[in-house]
């Protein structure tokens, strides 16, 4: 199914920066991207934005087609926002995709952008309070998206059998690898031990405050081609070699663990399939799933490890730096730090990086296999793709 | 920063509107479709399961048990913020469906997975909110 290819790559540090506007952080990615693929910026014929969550002003600038006036690309054609929360930025890329695949542009530019830090503690927590659940059925009796991580958390833990020392290792895990990230939130900062996650006080149980997530701003920006366009040009490419989704439901209450374990599985293996490789092939597992609790399920749910010993695999180690099995090298958002739907912008970036031989100290070596997820809301979907160099 | 410290109230649709009516009597209602044979829980127009408009209302037992739970201490919306520390849970109904709820009179140290509830509701302005509290 190879069709399209990520070219150019451009990002700027997750950061609490109220003085970096908006603008500031969609003119750096962008012009980086599209400097990086080799094309001249007047090449790019779409725009492809994902949505900035809970930012209104930003949202309708770009939904009514700012930015390719903005940044002179005079060469746009059209210019759309996606928004299906934390797996928006799997549909830019599809939106790309067909654009490409049915000649109304050549090539596409796929951006993000959220600023965080304007916005008060309070206005954060009803953004996200209010993204993903049932306005009558639900948020009335005082949900938040730790509760609701809570809520599917403390239900692994008790058919799993594991211990909050094996769920506070999934943080750390992460962290070492954001440490390594210049990129993140957390870079060149130490990861905090089992014991400090367990002293950093509870927000809901099970999760404690360093399982929680930082709200901070941030950016990316991905230059897409048409695969054979790619290898003509010669240079290192990100190419998508098959994908497949599944649809759970729109709301916590409605959803059913066992489908979701089953959607998790079957679409790494429809994905892996329709890209022609199998489990043994990927070198490097890039999951996004916003929070820490969900991933030891995610590495039961693709066979990397047994039922009910996915969080004591973190806890060995195995998906640290260093560790033997490479996994989201930005330490998804716990470690790159939670910019909105952005963070699956930014796990994007990383595969492409990774699969360009750009990672520096991440680097997974011979990296050719890229498993890449995103979901979206409290977890409505999940959509899964190979990604190959 | 000030903040509305009004707590949101339930979002009706008309097909909902009598279930919020009978929790003025404490009743908890949930939907029955008379085609399939089902139950419905949330309220719907149509029936999820086959589409039938041919849906009433029954009278649940009111008694369920604890499918997950998370209990707050901290990072909750200013008008929930004097509940805290409070439970939140899914709850599996006696006829079958499920639920989201607050555990509400009951010491923290009670609540579990599978433990037997018992709805009771909870005056908001114009509504009464089911929630349900331990039993066993």
């Amino acid at each position: 199914m190879t069709s399209i290819a990520i070219i150019g790559i451009g990002e700027v540090p997750t950061a609490r920066m109220p003085e970096r506007t908006h603008w500031d952080i969609i003119y750096d990615t962008c012009r980086e991207a599209i400097l990086e693929s080799g094309l001249d910026k007047n090449d790019i014929q779409g725009v492809v934005s994902v949505t900035p969550l809970g930012q209104p002003i930003i949202d309708a600038e770009l939904s009514y087609g700012l930015l390719p006036e903005e940044l002179g690309l005079d060469g746009v054609r059209d210019t759309v926002v996606v928004n299906a929360g934390g797996s928006s930025t799997s549909n830019a890329l599809r939106m790309a995709e067909h654009w490409i695949t049915t000649g109304i542009a050549e090539a596409v530019l796929v951006n993000h952008v959220t600023v965080h830090s304007t916005l008060s503690p309070q206005q954060m927590i009803q953004a996200f309070a209010r993204a993903g659940v049932d306005m009558q059925w639900e948020y009335p009796y005082g949900t938040t998206y730790n509760i609701i991580m809570g809520l599917t958390a403390n239900l692994y833990m008790k058919e799993a059998g594991c211990t909050p020392e094996d769920m506070a290792s999934v943080v750390t895990a992460l962290r070492s690898w954001a440490e390594k990230d210049p990129n993140s939130y957390y870079y060149g900062r130490k990861p905090p031990t089992i014991e400090e996650v367990l002293d950093s006080g509870l927000l809901n149980t099970p999760l404690h405050r360093k399982e929680g997530n930082v709200l901070a701003d941030g950016g990316s920006a991905m230059v897409v081609v048409s695969a054979e366009r790619a290898r003509s040009m010669g240079g290192p490419a990100a190419y998508k070699l098959g994908e497949s989704v599944r649809y759970f439901s729109g709301t916590t209450s409605m959803r059913d663990a066992a489908q979701m374990r089953a959607g998790m599985r079957d679409t790494a293996q429809e994905a892996m399939h329709k890209a022609g490789i199998d489990r043994q092939d990927v070198d490097l597992w890039n999951v996004y799933l916003a929070y820490p609790a969900m991933h030891p399920t995610m590495a039961e749910s693709l066979g990397i490890a047994p039922p009910g010993q996915g969080a004591r695999y973190f806890r060995d180690g195995r998906m640290s730096f260093g560790g033997d099995i490479p996994w989201s090298t930005i330490g998804d958002a716990p470690g790159r730090g939670h910019t909105g739907s952005g963070v699956s912008a930014a796990c994007y970036v990383e595969t492409a990086r990774q699969l360009m031989g750009r990672a520096g100290e991440r680097q997974v070596p011979d990296c050719r296999y890229v498993y890449q997820n995103t979901s979206g809301g409290s977890g409505f979907n999940l959509i899964a793709s190979i990604w190959g160099a | 920063m000030l903040h509305d410290m009004k707590k949101p109230l339930p979002h009706v649709q008309p097909w909902s509107a009598a279930f919020w009516d009978r929790t003025r009597q404490g009743k908890l209602l949930i939907q029955h479709c008379r085609s399939c044979d089902r139950y419905i829980f949330r309220p719907r127009k149509y029936c999820p399961h086959c589409w039938s408009d041919a849906i009433d209302w029954k009278t649940a037992s009111g008694f369920g048990r604890i499918h997950s739970f998370t209990t707050a201490y901290a990072m909750v919306e200013p008008p929930f913020a004097p509940d805290l520390p409070y439970t939140i849970g899914f709850i599996d109904l006696d006829e079958g469906v499920r639920m989201m709820s607050r555990i509400v009179e009951t010491d923290l140290a009670r609540i579990d997975f599978g433990k037997r509830v018992e709805v009771v509701f909870e005056e908001r302005e114009d509504f009464f909110l089911p929630n349900f509290k331990v039993v066993d």
